[in-house]
């Protein structure tokens, strides 16, 4: 196969995988026989999709991260975090292990996606010179990690669930926990609506090895 | 002619549309596109009445992990609970209902309808596959499947209770319910019922 200029793609065959059941289909069959949904071979539009919610999961990071994400009563005295400073706080009650959980989780989880996803984005539109296998770990990673951001919401809705006695200690969610939840939603969306088979189509071989 | 010959020998790679050459492959052991290394197929080692068994346990496991309290705090003599549903709805009266439906989608209705929609398809499988009305379900049922599993968080919920107690048990005293235990087992099944499943072999029944 090294040998080839150009290693042969479904497309160049005429062939495609059904969007939803992956039946090898015909092109010019224009259903998939197996699941009827309709067959093409690329979806072009998936970039601009996927651009577009990326984008805006980008603006809604900084309400996410600049507002607080909680609001603590305690004996009267309330207090509100961000999600920094709530891990600062994790970091000062001598918990680390869960504080570096909810920093990988709520902040380093979310951050690398947008950047990643972007980066990915851009190697598309602008043909990057990036490995392209590179490009493919990192999306792989990006796809299965993005769920794990969820466990900060959980662990508010824990807690506020839990801790609930007016002025002598109250626990609540702010602002930031939509933006938060927001964020998730839409690079979740980001990363599931592209189609990936366009990396490969528009990087070719001078780029990269195969 | 020629295509057809093709088709049965070749399998496409879903992310980057390289032709590859399908091989038999010993039991347990995946194929990767030898180009960006993402799963091509894997020998289907799906048995049918090990998932109905493994879907079962998990149904029968799933009302009591969501109906008895997951958390049980004591502060001050008072005692506190939560189920899960119950968290996303105190997030939820608080003005916060993305979170709260977020929350209730990820670990409450979600995994649900992901065990009742397995459970479907292999009652469907093992009985009523001949009849085309199933038969319309069972595609149905298919083509939700990989939005359903994608929705259902369990295991990062179990990770969200344990990291809740470690927080909180420096103030207070912390019990596990008797949900938190019908809470595991029912994402110890759902693992399992995951494994199991192979969505690529579910379709291929269809074409039996």
């Amino acid at each position: 196969m090294s040998k080839l200029s150009r290693p042969p793609q479904g497309e160049s065959l005429g062939l495609t995988n059904c969007p939803t059941c992956k039946f090898l289909c015909h092109l010019e069959q224009g259903n998939c026989p197996r699941c009827g949904q309709a067959v093409q071979s690329r979806d072009r539009t998936s970039v601009q999709k996927s651009w577009a919610l990326l984008i805006t999961a980008a603006i809604l990071l900084f309400p996410a991260n600049l507002y607080p994400i909680t609001i603590m009563t305690s004996q009267g005295q309330v207090r509100q975090d961000t999600i920094f400073s709530g891990i600062n706080h994790l970091v000062h009650l001598d918990l680390l292990p869960i504080a570096i959980i909810l920093f990988t989780a709520s902040i380093l989880v979310p951050m690398l996606k947008i950047f990643g996803l972007a980066l990915y984005l851009t190697a598309i539109s602008y043909r990057l010179p990036i490995s392209k296998r590179t490009l493919m770990a990192g999306f792989h990673i990006i796809e299965w990690i993005g769920r794990w951001s969820m466990l900060d919401l959980f662990v508010i809705s824990i807690t506020a669930a839990l801790i609930n006695m007016g002025q002598i200690w109250d626990a609540k969610p702010a602002p930031a926990a939509t933006a938060f939840a927001l964020v998730i939603l839409l690079t979740q969306l980001a990363a599931k609506v592209l189609d990936t088979r366009l990396l490969w189509d528009r990087l070719e071989s001078k780029d990269d090895t195969n | 002619m020629k295509t057809e010959v093709l088709d049965k020998s070749i399998v496409l790679c879903r992310a980057c549309d390289l032709v590859v050459r399908k091989r038999a492959l010993p039991t347990g052991v995946r194929a990767l596109c030898p180009r960006c290394h993402t799963n091509l197929y894997d020998t289907p080692y799906c048995s049918i009445n090990g998932m109905l068994a493994l879907c079962i346990t998990a149904l029968v496991l799933y009302f009591p992990a969501n109906f008895f309290p997951v958390l049980e705090m004591h502060f001050l003599g008072s005692i506190r609970t939560t189920t899960i549903a119950g968290g996303a709805m105190a997030v939820a009266s608080q003005g916060y209902w993305v979170v709260g439906i977020a929350v209730l989608v990820a670990a409450v209705i979600a995994p649900g309808l992901l065990i009742l929609s397995i459970l479907t398809q292999v009652l469907i499988v093992k009985y009523r596959l001949k009849v085309p009305f199933f038969r319309n379900i069972y595609k149905k049922l298919l083509k939700q499947h990989s939005l359903l599993a994608q929705l259902s968080m369990l295991e990062i919920y179990m990770i969200s209770i344990f990291v809740s107690v470690f927080q909180l048990s420096d103030y207070t005293d912390l019990y596990f319910g008797i949900g938190t235990f019908c809470f595991t087992m029912l994402f110890i099944m759902v693992i399992f019922m995951q494994r199991e499943y192979d969505i690529e072999h579910m379709w291929s029944v269809l074409d039996e």
